[in-house]
């Protein structure tokens, strides 16, 4: 009855953080002692009780600051002049822009929602399939959270012990840059119609200006990525100055955000953040009643008694995440299977630094595949192209995501190398 | 009943809004302070923590009613409408239930060990009720009020659930 | 048979972890001489130390090894905290393994429902500080000192003319090297396993406050047991808390090289040194705590009467 309460649920398309919940309340409510209903509400409250996750709401805020603050046609504006006159210039301004975008947000569906608003239609209007344009929008989305600041690396480092915010987030760097290179070399190699001098007809300022009114929302990810490296601030405080940050510039310097809209923004922010932390505390009460039955312990020994070498357990690894990305929610998933899967990894010689880009990179690549894809979901509500033909369409952007996966597994100092550079 | 709709988005909003506005304002001038004066103040870790997951209850409710929250849509997007609508409205059943149960556990959890001090507010909230003369503010040191906030989220929950129902099953008899 | 579900919040490792050890050996000598099954749930893998309370308390979790979370279901566990209310580690084992210390546990037993079984300990706390070494109370004048948000260690660096600071312990290293605070007070073996040693410059080994482990179990589990079921779990419980004590001794001698080696200035007071600092921190937080306790404060006379029996 509890997998029926779940599974049924989940299809019927309750919220997945309720299903999960609703699936608990009945176990305990029919379980016998020691269970008991409380223990829901306990486990719940315990999985908010954290100083560190208030970075989430923080960032979302800072990120919904930023793009009323119209930064959006800045960074835009900012990518055209670096990269617009190449060939298939306007599809790489959409990878690069959200390179930049990376910076400032610590999520790939805001950077979808807000990138694909100005992308899809100004590239359909340049004779690129709409529904290209829809996939490319969200594949090139997910470096957002590989490059810092990153919402699911604070998850990650509030799960293991031992893996810390700024080592993760160095290690982001490169693999993100990576994946937006050979995006870019897929597109420039594939797209077929020259499109050209395209970029010239984004409206907007000229190429010196442009550069100019990018550097100061620029300047936000490199201070506040920048204190938190050095040590100085813990990454919630971090999010806080780059709340702060937002608003002057929102305020006072673009004046494109009036006081009056403050109050819905709060509010939005803090409702897209309880869709996320409400997942959180879900499965974090889910978690317990795992833990308490210790069948963590019984499949790390089962996965230490079958699997016996690194490659192998990289590879099921992989296989898992991608498999798992398919129907669950990134987050969700992250928090069942890492504390299974992180001492595994240790065990085996891993370095958990490694790993732990290792399973956001693969997660991220879950909100672009089908059937719960966060990004294709947003995608396809801003193109309006049918999901099936959107599906289609973003089959070789997995393939090229996948492919720079298997680099990052099999290269570790293309992660690694950052980090242990500077010294972490 | 639209009225009734939007007047649950307005509460459930302002509660989410104010509750990210203190969040904000608390981390952010108590980092400063920390860092130029060199001083903080005891709460300021456990006060912004117990807003936030008052802000995520109110946020849930909001989020539902405005079906923002993630979830599975490829089957249902693959079923005629009628069909589509009537799991929805399961949905929404199932989510009152289990909002309900929850306000219901949330309430035995809050009253059951909610007598517990919070260490970082206890001194605060006793010095308030010493300097105001207001006895009752003693209990803002403690747990309980804060842990109250899993059956608060429950409650709304299930409204929020139940405006939804009430919308559907009122607008499918206008077709 | 049944199984006893322990738990604690320190690793697993028994060579470097107090409470890891007093698990392990617990688990051995109850699976060795009864039918019980043990399962251990070391590292917080249940919740942190309140948490593992509230479990106990409903029979979740049965055995639960804790420090600071008793004071806090019990306050008049509190009277411990007193700063140098023991002179060295083997007066605070008399005091409480012998009557105080059995009376105590009555006592928390029929506020919480909670049988303290033995004690163990996270050892004694000490000054560290960036700014000059600390001989006399007075040289804490003016030095801004990372307290624990709790208000008895406020009134306690305040009675000794610090500064206290409070900051939660995840933001304490960041505190220490931007010298937002100057100074903090933890055990050496936290102090070292947590590399703030690297971070500050003096250490004072005051041993202002001796922190003892609660090895609880849910009454009504033990009432639920077979009297000889009763005996192995007390046993190996007692053994548990010596095994972790030995242990936590272990990591302070060897933490007190190992900060020295690696450039820490150690001071050791002798005992009329520590009197002076007791002069001024006594007072303070005894006369904070006859506020809190209400009717519990007997225990502070008790607890000063038990430490004057075991001096003598
Ligand atoms: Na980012
Ligand atoms: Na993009």
């Amino acid at each position: 009855m509890v997998y029926v309460i779940l599974i049924g649920g989940l299809l019927a398309g309750v919220p997945i953080a309720i299903a999960i919940v609703a699936a608990l309340l009945y176990f305990m409510a029919t379980g016998e002692a020691p269970y008991t209903l409380r223990i829901v509400p306990t486990e719940i409250f315990k999985g908010l009780n954290s100083f560190p996750l208030l970075a989430i709401p923080l960032f979302v805020l800072a990120g919904e600051l930023m793009n009323e603050s119209g930064i959006t046609g800045r960074i835009i504006a900012f990518a055209n002049v670096l990269v617009g006159r190449m060939r298939a210039g306007l599809a790489l301004v959409n990878i690069w822009a959200s390179v930049i975008f990376a910076g400032l947000s610590g999520s790939a569906v805001a950077d979808t929602s807000a990138i694909g608003r100005v992308f899809i239609p100004e590239m359909e209007k340049h004779g690129y399939d709409r529904s290209f344009a829809a996939a490319l929008t969200a594949a090139s989305s997910v470096i957002g959270p590989i490059i810092p600041p990153s919402i699911p690396v604070i998850i990650y480092a509030l799960i293991v012990s031992g893996v810390s915010v700024p080592a993760l987030f160095l290690a982001g760097v490169v693999p993100g840059i990576l994946l937006a290179v050979f995006l870019s070399a897929y597109v420039m190699l594939t797209v077929k119609v020259d499109h050209g001098d395209q970029s010239a007809d984004l409206d907007g300022p000229s190429s010196t200006e442009a550069l100019l009114q990018g550097i100061l929302p620029l300047l936000m990810p490199v201070l506040v990525v920048g204190s938190i490296l050095l040590g100085i601030v813990t990454p919630t405080e971090a999010a806080s100055f780059a709340v702060a940050y937002a608003l002057i510039l929102g305020l006072f310097v673009y004046r494109k955000i009036r006081l009056t809209a403050l109050p819905g923004l709060f509010a939005s922010a803090m409702r897209d953040s309880a869709v996320i932390l409400i997942i959180i505390a879900a499965v974090a009460a889910a978690n317990w009643l795992l833990t308490y039955n210790r069948i963590p312990n019984m499949l790390t020994d089962w996965v230490l008694a079958n699997v016996d070498s690194k490659t192998a357990f990289l590879l099921a690894t992989i296989l898992l995440f991608l498999f798992v990305g398919l129907f669950l929610e990134g987050i969700a998933a992250m928090l069942v299977l890492v504390p299974i899967l992180h001492p595994i990894a240790v065990s085996m010689g891993v370095d958990p630094t490694h790993f732990g880009i290792l399973v956001i990179f693969n997660l991220m690549i879950g909100l672009i595949t089908p059937p719960l894809g966060l990004c294709l979901f947003v995608a396809e509500g801003v193109a309006q192209v049918g999901m099936a033909r959107l599906i289609r369409s973003i089959m070789p952007f997995f393939l090229v995501e996948v492919l720079v996966l298997i680099i990052l597994t099999f290269v570790p100092q293309t992660v690694i190398w950052l980090p242990r550079v500077l010294g972490y | 009943m639209d009225r009734i709709n939007r007047a649950a988005k307005w509460v459930f909003g302002f509660g989410a809004g104010l509750s990210m506005a203190l969040v904000f304002l608390i981390i952010f001038v108590n980092s400063l302070r920390r860092y130029t004066v060199g001083r903080s103040v005891a709460w300021g870790e456990e006060l912004p923590i117990y807003l936030t997951i008052y802000g995520v209850m109110f946020g849930l409710a909001l989020a539902y009613l405005n079906d923002q929250h993630i979830r599975f849509t490829v089957i249902t997007d693959m079923l005629p409408e009628r069909v589509r609508n009537a799991l929805f409205g399961l949905a929404d059943v199932v989510t009152i239930a289990a909002g309900a149960a929850l306000a219901y556990a949330g309430h035995v959890f809050a009253t059951r060990r909610g007598n517990v001090d919070s260490s970082g507010l206890k001194a605060t909230a006793d010095g308030l009720a010493a300097s105001t003369g207001l006895d009752w503010l003693v209990w803002l040191g403690k747990v309980g009020p804060w842990q109250y906030a899993v059956a608060f989220g429950g409650a709304i929950l299930a409204v929020a659930a139940a405006l939804r129902l009430v919308q559907r099953l009122s607008s499918r008899q206008e077709i | 048979a049944q199984t006893i579900r322990v738990a604690h919040v320190d690793p697993d490792d028994w060579t470097g972890s107090k409470k890891g050890a007093a698990a392990q050996i617990f688990k051995n000598i109850v699976e060795g001489e009864s039918d019980m099954t043990v399962e251990i749930f070391p590292a917080g893998a249940l919740g942190n130390e309140d948490e593992l309370v509230a479990q106990a308390q409903d029979n979740l979790t049965q055995v639960v090894l804790v420090s600071g979370a008793m004071s806090k279901i019990c306050p008049a566990a509190s009277v411990l905290d007193i700063p140098y209310t023991f002179s060295s580690a083997t007066v605070a084992w008399d005091v409480l393994d012998g009557e105080f210390g059995d009376a105590l546990s009555e006592h928390c037993r029929e506020q919480t429902g909670l049988r303290t079984l033995a004690y163990g300990e996270t050892g004694f706390r000490n000054f560290t500080n960036n700014t000059r070494p600390i001989t006399k109370p007075e040289d804490m004048a003016g030095l801004k000192f990372r307290v624990q948000p709790i208000p008895l260690y406020v009134e306690m660096v305040k009675g000794l003319g610090g500064e206290p600071t409070p900051i939660a312990w995840t933001e304490l290293p960041n505190a220490l090297s931007t010298g937002v605070v100057d100074g903090q007070e933890n055990p050496v073996g936290v102090i070292y396993n947590n590399g703030l040693h690297k971070l500050q410059k003096y250490m004072t080994l005051d041993g202002h406050v001796y922190a003892a482990d609660f090895i609880l179990i849910s009454d009504e589990f033990y009432d639920m047991l077979e009297p000889a079921q009763q005996e192995v779990v007390a046993k190996a419980a007692r053994v548990a808390g010596t095994m972790g004590r030995a242990i936590q001794q272990w990591n302070t001698a060897e933490g007190v090289g190992k900060v020295q080696a690696e450039g820490m200035e150690v001071f050791s007071p002798t005992s009329e040194e520590i009197a002076a600092f007791a002069e001024k921190a006594q007072p303070a937080v005894v006369e904070y705590l006859r506020g809190e306790l209400g009717d519990d404060a007997e225990w502070i006379d008790r607890l000063q009467a038990a430490v004057t029996d075991a001096t003598q």
